[in-house]
Formats: structure tokens, sequence, C-alpha cells
């Protein structure tokens, strides 16, 4: 939520700490800052409210109230202070078909207003924000939501109509198939009809039954207030958490009041609420207020919760006295009984998320600071347990590593399998895979064409992880491992079967077991799970290297020529000799230089080599490579060396 | 026969495994397609609470299981299982892979690998949640190692708190600044009572961090999809 710091010290006064040392205070007790930024003469604070406290901080009112907390001030004025009371009035009823839906309603009318421009302050704390200003009424209850946190919603009470001089709110379970015409997102472009689906809780124009808006998500367009407006009414109500988020979730209409509501608002706050708009609209609007009604069927009652102090101190790792952590509750607004032994703990009626002894001990670690909280690692204890998964796939690594193969991790998903998932990534990631096989296959074919530039002899990868498939009615899963090679670059050959079968006798030896393979194209796959299982539990695990200084560097993903080199070279030169010779005059394009051939013949010594070119940045030309080598071949000259 | 090449992932893996070992953390398991109780219900993360936003589930189609199944959002699951069926005191970590529903770019993969760890014994504090973070750190990243709680929230935890670490005065990239590494807190009464741990008589910590995130720290890799490609052009740099 991005707030406004100058709004902010409405409620503090002058209390308030400087900007950066609020944005500091709630990053370090309560919420992570995404954002601060000066805008004029306001700081503008992203705060990053957490969903438990969605019910009380998404308001500048809430998060004052946290900087007070943390600070240890009191807020120098509070609309949560006194409980207001207000007029009642006779011109409205509502009535509530399932109080759980609903455990309050509130309305309150006012006639003779003047619709017109906000006043300059309240376009500023709105334009900071990026909210933008529509008209007095409507920015006076986006105002008061962002105050204090409670969604209001205002009618032209003209268009309402009235039946003997009444107007008559209900609030029902939709109908399926029913529809109601919603005002347009973001208060632009055309109003929308929702066709609901029957779960949906609806404010309703009691005397014709006709659905006037969606609760707790958005309001219709019936009697909507428009620059003309002189008598309006202002709702403010307590909706249903779960049936509001459903309801917000299934149309993609998540603004601001379902997100709240979602969360759980306290039923106390629509009377607040009320209070302040009457004011704000006596001062913006002018008018006569004329009376409120208030229907509260489900009346919120405050929940008690015992506190031991040995358990904050046990869960927290720190010594406070009880004394101490009374007043860091009390900084809260929590109020505490000491009851000798335990702490006898009341929220605040706007904190909904303080249920259990944890929340509290919660609320001591966070204002004292989990900075005091002091590490301590837990005594060594010998391992109860091995991970014979583990520890054999470690084992048939290093065979396989050993053998040349490198292992891959790929997709789970699969184009098409025995397993469809109900909501897919992408229609090419559908499915769950049943076999590596066809992923092994795949990264064989990707990287045949890469032994040149990886400086290797042949194609050999691996790869142990999860297939999925169908059994008993059920979806069943086990560790796979499986491995292939491709000693060409055009593809599979018969004679790759040879090698893979010397890999498989290895694997067979090392794990003292026969291995019941599936070979197809020279790969190899096996229920892994099973054989693991069948294999003796060992007593510890292998010691792991530590992992080697490794600095990765982007790879390039452009096409890498190849070029050969064979040369007589004088008796007494190295592979090494040769080869600095060559790198230093084949320049940054050269990736790699693999000796690949060496012999003797007539006293004489041929050395032939593999120089590897490519770009981060682009496909080398023919040309450029060309210049490259001639470099190369006269660097060899120059060292009286006989290319061939 | 020239050597092949480990995966980092599973390096990694095997590292923080060793890492964790020697204090009496056991490498547990659990399975990739999970039941909705053990992903959700047993964790506290109650049916429509907007907690569940913060995951974006792939589920199973109603033909293919016997109860609703998801591919687990987290490794958290195994947690509610293993307390099941073991006695505490309880030392696990759980590597593994798991799967979120959301678009890919550099930095967020459909699939990735989380690591989680729980600690459940009589006593048990925040002060060993920082103590054993800080130990993990300074093994992984061979250096000394502080970390630093802030509040947060996860339904499975209270109080729930986001960790950073700094790496000290190590020339490496990441030392000496404040990298938000994991999401942790002390296991929630109610995640205990329903494994059949009595909260009044035992309390632990739990952590989860991203493993491919720890693998974009320690060796700078730009994109985490390629850990999933199956190139051995990226594979072969380690």
């Amino acid at each position: 939520m991005l707030v406004s710091y100058n709004w902010l010290k409405d409620f503090l006064g002058d209390s308030a700490p400087d900007a950066p040392v609020v944005a500091d205070l709630l990053g370090a007790h309560a919420f992570e800052i995404e954002e601060f930024e000066q805008k004029g003469e306001d700081f503008v604070i992203d705060v990053d409210v957490l969903p438990n406290r969605s019910s009380d901080c998404l308001s500048h009112r809430g998060i004052a109230r946290e900087v007070a907390t943390l600070t240890g001030e009191v807020l120098a004025h509070d609309p949560f202070a006194k409980k207001p009371e207000l007029p009642q009035t006779d011109a409205v009823t509502v009535d509530i078909e399932n109080s759980e839906t609903c455990p309050r309603f509130t309305a309150s009318v006012f006639t003779g207003i003047e619709v017109k421009e906000s006043p300059q302050w309240l376009k500023d704390r709105l334009e900071v924000l990026g909210q933008r200003s529509i008209n007095n009424i409507v920015d006076a209850t986006n105002y008061v939501m962002l105050s204090l946190g409670q969604p209001l919603h205002v009618y032209d009470a003209d268009l309402f109509p009235k039946v003997d001089g009444v107007w008559q709110f209900g609030v029902r379970t939709a109908r399926e198939g029913e529809t109601v015409s919603l005002l347009p997102e973001g208060g632009k472009g055309d109003a929308r009809l929702i066709e609901l689906l029957g779960t949906e809780t609806l404010v309703t124009d009691k005397s014709t039954d006709t659905p006037i808006g969606l609760a707790g998500v958005k309001g219709g367009t019936f009697a909507e207030v428009h620059g003309g407006s002189k008598n309006v009414i202002v709702e403010a109500a307590t909706w249903h958490p779960t049936i509001t988020r459903k309801t917000a979730r299934g149309l993609g209409i998540v603004i601001d009041a379902s997100k709240r509501y979602e969360n759980d608002l306290s039923p106390e706050m629509p009377l607040y609420a009320q209070a302040s708009i009457v004011k704000l609209i006596a001062d913006i609007a002018g008018g006569t207020f004329e009376g409120s009604i208030d229907v509260y069927p489900e009346k919120w009652e405050p929940t008690t919760v015992s506190v031991n102090p040995e358990h904050v101190n046990a869960l927290l790792g720190i010594t406070l006295d009880t004394d101490t952590m009374v007043a860091l509750l009390q900084r809260a607004g929590i109020a505490v009984e000491n009851n000798g032994e335990l702490l006898s703990c009341t929220g605040p009626w706007e904190r909904t998320d303080l249920r259990i002894e944890a929340d509290f001990i919660e609320e001591v670690g966070r204002i004292y600071g989990y900075d005091h909280v002091k590490s301590v690692l837990p005594e060594a204890v010998p391992l109860t347990q091995m991970n014979m998964r583990h520890y054999y796939s470690e084992q048939v690594r290093s065979v396989l590593l050993g053998a040349g193969f490198s292992e891959v991790i790929t997709s789970s998903f699969a184009k098409k399998d025995k397993i469809k998932l109900r909501n897919a990534l992408a229609s090419d990631k559908g499915c769950l895979r049943s076999t590596l096989m066809k992923n092994i296959n795949d990264a064989l074919d990707k990287n045949v064409g890469f032994v040149d530039l990886l400086g290797n002899a042949d194609t050999r990868i691996f790869e142990i992880g999860t297939v999925f498939y169908k059994n008993d009615d059920d979806v069943a899963e086990h560790v796979s491992l499986a491995f292939g090679l491709r000693t060409k670059q055009g593809g599979y050959n018969p004679k790759d079967d040879k090698a893979l079968g010397d890999v498989v006798a290895s694997l067979e030896e090392n794990l003292g077991m026969k291995l019941d393979f599936t070979i197809d194209k020279a790969i190899a796959e096996i229920n892994f799970t099973n054989v693991f299982e069948a294999l003796p539990v060992s007593e510890s695990y292998q010691k792991v290297e530590a992992a080697k200084e490794i600095s990765y560097k982007p790879f390039s993903v452009h096409q890498h020529m190849t070029r050969d080199i064979a040369m007589w070279v004088e008796e007494g030169t190295t592979v090494e000799d040769a080869t600095s010779v060559l790198n230093a005059a084949a320049g940054d394009l050269r990736v790699r230089t693999t000796h690949v051939d060496a012999f003797t013949k007539d006293g004489r010594t041929s050395l032939a080599f593999r120089l590897v070119f490519q770009a981060i940045d682009r496909t080398l030309t023919d040309d450029e490579v060309n210049t490259q080598m001639d470099s190369v071949y006269a660097a060899a000259q120059a060292q009286g060396w006989e290319t061939r | 026969m020239q050597k092949g090449h480990q995966h980092p992932l599973t390096q990694m893996i095997s590292e923080i495994n060793s890492i964790f070992a020697e204090i009496g953390f056991v490498f547990a398991e659990g399975p990739e397609a999970e039941t909705e109780v053990y992903n959700f219900d047993r964790l506290n993360v109650p049916k429509d609470h907007p907690a569940r936003d913060m995951q974006d589930t792939f589920w199973f189609r109603d033909d293919d299981v016997s109860e609703p199944k998801v591919l687990r959002t987290h490794t958290s699951p195994v947690q509610a299982r293993f307390m099941e069926s073991h006695e505490p005191p309880v030392r696990v970590i759980v590597p593994g892979k798991v799967f979120r529903n959301e678009a890919t770019d550099a930095t967020h993969e459909a699939q990735f690998h989380q690591l989680e760890g729980l600690y459940i014994d009589k006593g048990v504090h925040m002060g060993h949640l920082k103590g054993t973070i800080e130990y993990f750190f300074s093994k992984f990243f061979s250096g000394e190692v502080e970390v630093r709680f802030r509040p947060s929230f996860f339904p499975f935890v209270e109080p729930g708190v986001e960790i950073d670490m700094m790496l000290k005065g190590s020339d490496s990239k990441l030392a000496n600044k404040w990298i938000e590494v994991m999401g942790a807190g002390m296991v929630h009464p109610e995640v205990l009572r329903g494994s059949g741990i009595d909260p009044d008589v035992y309390s632990g910590f739990a952590f989860g961090m991203g493993i491919d995130r720890l693998a974009v720290m320690k060796y700078g890799i730009n994109d985490v999809r390629d850990l999933y490609t199956g190139d051995l052009r990226f594979v072969n740099q380690f």
C-alpha cells in the first residue's frame, strides 16, 4: 500500500519521526518497504502490508498506529479513540437474509449536498498516492477508506426508489443466472453486466428485489451519484471474507475494497467510517446529515488470550521480565491484565489477527526487536536415519561422471503423456513425464552439435528424476534413472549400444546387483526407487568434496565454427608450447583448442589441433574466422612449423 | 575418459546435506504429487484463505486421483509427513523439486528446487533458528555470516520471519550487504497439533528457501531457466 508521510503526520502529530526513520522502523519491525520516494513536499512509502495485517494496516491510521507502537508514543489524533455516536434515521431500512454473510450494515443519509470539485488539500492527498480525483463525494469515500481502511459506497438518494418514505436495502445471496450491472473498472469505460453464480452476496433494492451491488467487491450502476446529485446515502458494511474473496477472484475484480474484506475487516469499523465521512461531507459538500441506520446482528466480542511470560521468553529465546513484556504489548494497544502467572491479553478491536498466544508472542518479539535474539547452534547429534535414495544417487552419479556422463535436470512437464494436469502452463506442458527417455533423447539431440565447442569426444547425459503415471486409480510416482550417449554427431548409431552396454555393466558391478534397464537407441532407463530399495542400508554418507570455485559465464547461443590445423614441429616441441602459440594468434573469438592427434614419422613430429571460434553476440562469418586462421598459420610458420 | 559434469543443483544438495548432517539433520523426502490435505490443510492454510494466493497451484484432474492432489507448491508438506511418522526430537532437511503455476522469466521457473528445514524438540527457540541458519551459510559460503530477522507471515509459522544474511569481510560480490534469503518461523501450534505433537511440550522452527536462488547467489547464474534445459553449454561449466 502506498502511504503518504504527511497523512501519517495527521495521526502522529509532533511525535512523528522523520520519513526515512518511519520507513526504517516499519522495515525492521513490521513490513517490508518496497519503495521510498520524495514527492514534492511529501514522501510516499510503498509498504508491503502482510496478509495477516491487511485488516488494520491497509490504512494510514493503521500504519500510523504501527509507527506509534514502534516509537512507544501514542497517536496525537486517533479516530478510534472514542466510539462515535450518530443520530438515527427512520428513512432507511436494511433486511439481512443471513447475518453470517453480512455481520453489519450501516447507512447514512445526507440532504442538500453539492457535488463539486474536491478542495485542493484532498486532491493533493489522493494525487500523491497516484489516485485520480473525481468529485468531492466520491473522493470523500476514497479518502475515508485510505484513512481508516473501511470501504464505502455512495448512492444518489433521488434515484433510489422510496416506498412509504423509506429507502429499503436488502442483503441476500444471489440466484444463479441473475445479473447485476457494475460500475466500470477504475471509474472508466462502460458499465458491466455480470451474470451471477448464485454464491455471491448482493446488496439489493428491497422494494423491487433488484441487485444493486456485489457485496464487498464492486458497487452497481444503480442510483449512481452524479454531478447534480443533491441527496445521497453512504453505505459502510462488513462482508464475509471468504465469500468476498471467491466472488472477487471468480470475476477477476480484485480491488482495494475486496482486498480489505478478504482479510477479515473488523465489524466495529463501519461506525468509525460513518463518523469520519459525516464530518468530511459537512466540510467539503455542505448539506445536512439526516442520520444513520446501523444493523449489527453479529455483534463482535473481544477475544482474550492467556499469555504465559515463560512461553514468550522460551519461544523467542530472550530473557525479558514480565513488566517489560507488558509494556511492549501495551504499546501495540493490547489491553493486558497481569494475573501473576499469566497475562490476559486483549487486542484492539481492529486487530483481527491476534487470536492465539503465539500471535502475542510475535508482537513482543517484533516490537522489542529480533536483533535481541542471540544465535544458538543446536548441539550436534548423530543422524537417526539415512536417505538411501540420496546415498545411491551419489554412488551412481560418481560412476556415470567417471564414465564421461554429464548430469541434467529436465522439465517434469510433457506435451503428451499419461497424466494430464487440470491447469496447464502452456499447451506443450499440459502433462507430466512418465519417462525420462524422451528428455534424454532431446538433450542428446540438442547437445550433439556442441562436442567441439565443449571439447568432448562424444555426448553423454544422465538424469535422476521423478516420473508420474497412473496406478490403481491414483497418480503414482517413482524416481527414475536414465542415461544415454551419442558417439556420432549425426544422431543414434548402432555402435552406441555397445558403449552403453559397457556403462550398464560397470554400474551393475559397482552396485553389486543386476539392473534390468529398458534400452532404446542407446538410452537406458530404470526404476531407481526399486533399485535403491533393494540395496543395503548404509551407515554414513560419502564425504562431499568442497565445491570448486566457479564463476559462471553466460554462454553464447550463437553457432560456433571449427577449424583444424596439423603441422610438423621440430623435436622437443610440446603440445602446450604449440597450443600457446596458436592461441595467441587466434584472438579473442577462439573459445577452445583441442589437441586431436600426434605422431612421429621419419624423425619428425606431427601435431593436430581443432580450434573452435564463437562470439557471444553474433554468428561469425567464414571470413572472420578465416582471417583469424590466417594469423594462426602465419604464427606457426614463423616458428618454422610446416603446416600440412 | 574425460570426466562428466555434475549438475550444480545436485552438487549443492549434496553439500547442503553434508553441512546439515554434521549437526544431525536427516535428509527427508516426500511425493511431488501431493495431496491437497498435506500441501495446504495440514500446514494451517485454511480453505480459500488469501495466503493461498501466494501459491498458484497445478492441480491433478479428478479422474487421475483418489483424493484432490496438486504438484506440491513447497517442500513444507514433508514437515507434516515426517512429524506424523516420527516422535520428537525431529531434525530434518527436505531438498526437493516444487512447482508453481506462474509465468516464467529469468528469475522464475514453474519448477524449481526448495530447501525446507525443521527442528522440533523441547525448548527450541528463535535463537536456535538464527544459530542454525548462520551455521549453514557460513559453511556454504565459507566465511563469516550474520543473519537478521524481519517480521513476515506464513500460515504454518508464528512468529513468522523473513531472513536476511550478510557475508562478512569476504571479497565476494555478495559480501557486506544484506541479502534476503528465506522465510522461516516457529512452527504454528496448529501444525504441531495436527501432526500429533503437543505444542505445550514441544516447539520448533521451520525454514524454506529456494535452492535455485542459492545457485544464482553462489555462481552468478543469470537465468534460472538454464538449470532445466538439459544444455551442456550450461552444465559443463560446473
